[in-house]
């Protein structure tokens, strides 16, 4: 497990280097995706793209199919590899839980001054649910992608119905992925997020910040260091019920250690959101 | 037979040298055939056999396409649309007569080559239109894929998909497809900034091949100058004509092969000089390579990609776990 608290830096460590290769292989081998896939349709002429100094090979259909072509290479390998490896693992910090859309809409309410935020695990429950978003659009392009890559090589004259339903996914697919990013993006610019940008650039976040906004993720760090040191001296509990309402930082922020399962999984506190994405 | 039946393919120059082969291959079919239940197709063209019709004011082939084709583009919006920013427009509706050239309203028209065969002054006359290669860039690469290559081996565009973007015009290495601006899906869209019109070329007359018709132009041809049928029993019967007249042929390899084959007793070298490249006159260029081969190295390393992230995502669990098993382990000798 690459979490870590380093209180003498002042920092946790959030990602490890396998999860921000992952996430940065994707993001930037998906906008180079973006970038040459608008380019396979013919704008780069019309609107004078090509005329752009540097970008002469916009117009260049080939040229854009070759950087498509090796974008998917890394935008492919890096998301098989991210569902093999966390599936086998058992991460399942990112996957939604019972109660993350009506928590998620408080979230947004609370960044617009309507209530408090509650106390959070190391993901934020609307992450959890644009997670499975993208999940849903990167399979959409992945496959889509491979079947007209499939036909470009070696089948141009597959069932029409097939490479209509491939096109169309790819399309659409990519509309969402944009609509996805800039979601992202201004999720980022959302001032309580902005500290989180430093944990996906260096791969740690401040512990002031983290204490404050997740305390569950903080407890659960603590649990699992103190369970490495000794027995847990309360077994882990049966989770209360992903209905429960949020524990307050302060009343989770004294929680106890031993009071949390060998594993890391808090025992009492917000149950149902205990394991969390490892590494 | 009636004449707009396919044929019986077999003429009788080739039956004489190859009628054994013919017999056990099937080539002759029966009137009613299906194209479908064929397979891939392939059209000959003959230019020992052609004399571009110089009877009449067009020639049959041009005339019979430019009849059958007559209704294929609806009414043009008046005005058409302006494109933002690059405003070129490209309207054929007021021209259609025009049969001297590819336009949106004429899919075939005739070159006449004045060229030498052994030191005597020839005249040939090559038809022209879509080749519907074997890989067409223009059909796997339309973003839309409203341009489609169909198992009986022509290339079909769809007009009621194309957004008239000329994308398979580029990267066709004859630069085929033709546009009409003005009618299309694009008009219902967003005109002023995607899509121009539609692209318009040769389908092979796909709608009559599932009737179990011929093309119009084949089937118009007072010389029999054009035909179709199986693709290797075409390719059988290109070789075995260019054999015969010590001849050439065009399009078997070209851009990575295609279903047009042209047999000429001329090389297409000479014949290629006789032909200026310029928009709806497509050149002759021997050994054309197909633009889209250079890319297929790249694209089968993506279709290996998911192996590759599978196999790396299964090694990089393992190693986790045996680090963890290993920690454990550690850690209960330490407690010991």
């Amino acid at each position: 497990m690459s979490e870590k608290i380093l209180r003498e830096k002042g920092r946790v460590v959030r990602h490890s280097v396998v999860e921000l290769t992952e996430h940065w292989a994707i993001a930037l081998s998906g906008l180079a995706l973006v970038l040459s896939g608008m380019f396979e349709m013919p704008m780069a002429n019309r609107y004078y793209i090509s005329s752009v100094p540097g970008l002469a090979w916009s117009a260049d259909y080939m040229a854009s199919l070759k950087v498509h072509y090796v974008a998917s290479i890394v935008f492919v390998a890096a998301a098989l590899f991210h569902a093999v490896y966390h599936g086998l693992r058992g991460d399942r910090g990112m996957i939604p839980r019972r109660g993350d859309i009506r928590t998620s809409i408080e979230v947004v309410k609370s960044f617009f001054g309507k209530g408090k935020e509650p106390p959070f695990h190391k993901y934020l429950p609307e992450q959890r649910l644009a997670y499975v978003g993208m999940v849903v659009i990167i399979a959409m392009l992945i496959v889509s992608g491979l079947v007209k890559t499939w036909k470009n090589i070696y089948a141009p004259d597959m069932s029409y119905a097939v490479v209509l339903w491939a096109t169309w996914v790819h399309n659409i697919g990519f509309v969402f992925f944009i609509l996805a990013f800039f979601a992202h993006m201004a999720a980022i610019v959302l001032k309580p997020n902005r500290p989180m940008l430093r944990g996906i650039l260096t791969g740690a976040v401040s512990l002031d910040y983290a204490e404050h906004r997740h305390p569950l993720w903080i407890a659960e760090i603590e649990g699992a260091s103190a369970a490495r040191v000794k027995p847990p001296a309360i077994p882990a509990e049966e989770s209360a019920g992903p209905e429960d309402p949020p524990v307050p930082a302060e009343a989770v922020a004294e929680t106890p250690a031993d009071a949390l399962s060998a594993d890391g999984e808090t025992a009492a506190p917000e149950a149902g959101a205990v394991s969390d994405q490892k590494g | 037979m009636k004449s707009n039946d396919i044929p019986k393919l077999s003429r009788r120059s080739f039956l004489k040298t190859s009628a054994g082969v013919l017999a056990a291959s099937g080539l002759a079919w029966p009137g009613k055939v299906r194209a479908g239940e064929i397979g891939r197709l392939a059209t000959l063209i003959d230019l020992s056999l052609c004399d571009g019709c110089i009877d009449r004011d067009v020639p049959a082939c041009v005339s019979a396409c430019k009849t059958i084709n007559r209704d294929t583009i609806p009414s043009v919006a008046d005005p058409i649309p302006l494109p933002w920013p690059r405003k070129t427009v490209e309207d054929w509706s007021r021209k259609r007569e025009v049969s001297d050239r590819l336009t949106p309203y004429n899919y075939l028209y005739v070159h006449r080559a004045e060229v030498e065969q052994d030191g005597e002054p020839k005249t040939l006359f090559v038809p022209r239109r879509c080749m519907h290669c074997d890989n067409p860039a223009c059909a796997t690469i339309c973003p839309f894929s409203a341009n489609h290559k169909h198992e009986n081996g022509a290339v079909v565009i769809d007009q009621e998909l194309c957004f008239g973007g000329a994308k398979c015009k580029s990267v066709c290495p004859w630069e085929i497809p033709q546009r009409q601006s003005g009618v299309g899906i694009y008009l219902h869209v967003l005109p002023d900034f995607m899509g121009n019109g539609v692209m318009y070329k040769c389908d092979l007359c796909n709608d009559r091949l599932g009737q179990g018709k011929q093309p119009a132009c084949i089937d118009a041809c007072p010389k029999k100058a054009m035909l179709i049928g199986p693709r290797q029993e075409i390719v059988a019967l290109a070789e075995e004509r260019a054999r015969q007249m010590n001849g050439h042929i065009y399009g078997k390899d070209e851009n990575g092969g295609t279903s047009t084959l042209y047999v000429s007793p001329v090389s297409f070298e000479a014949i290629n000089k006789t032909m200026k490249r310029e928009p709806g006159r497509p050149d002759m260029k021997p050994g054309v390579e197909r633009q889209m081969a250079a890319t297929d190295a790249v694209g089968k390393a993506v279709l290996a990609a998911p192996a590759l992230g599978i196999a790396a995502g299964v090694a990089g669990a393992f190693k986790w776990l045996a680090d963890r098993k290993s920690s454990l382990t550690e850690g209960g000798k330490k407690d010991e």
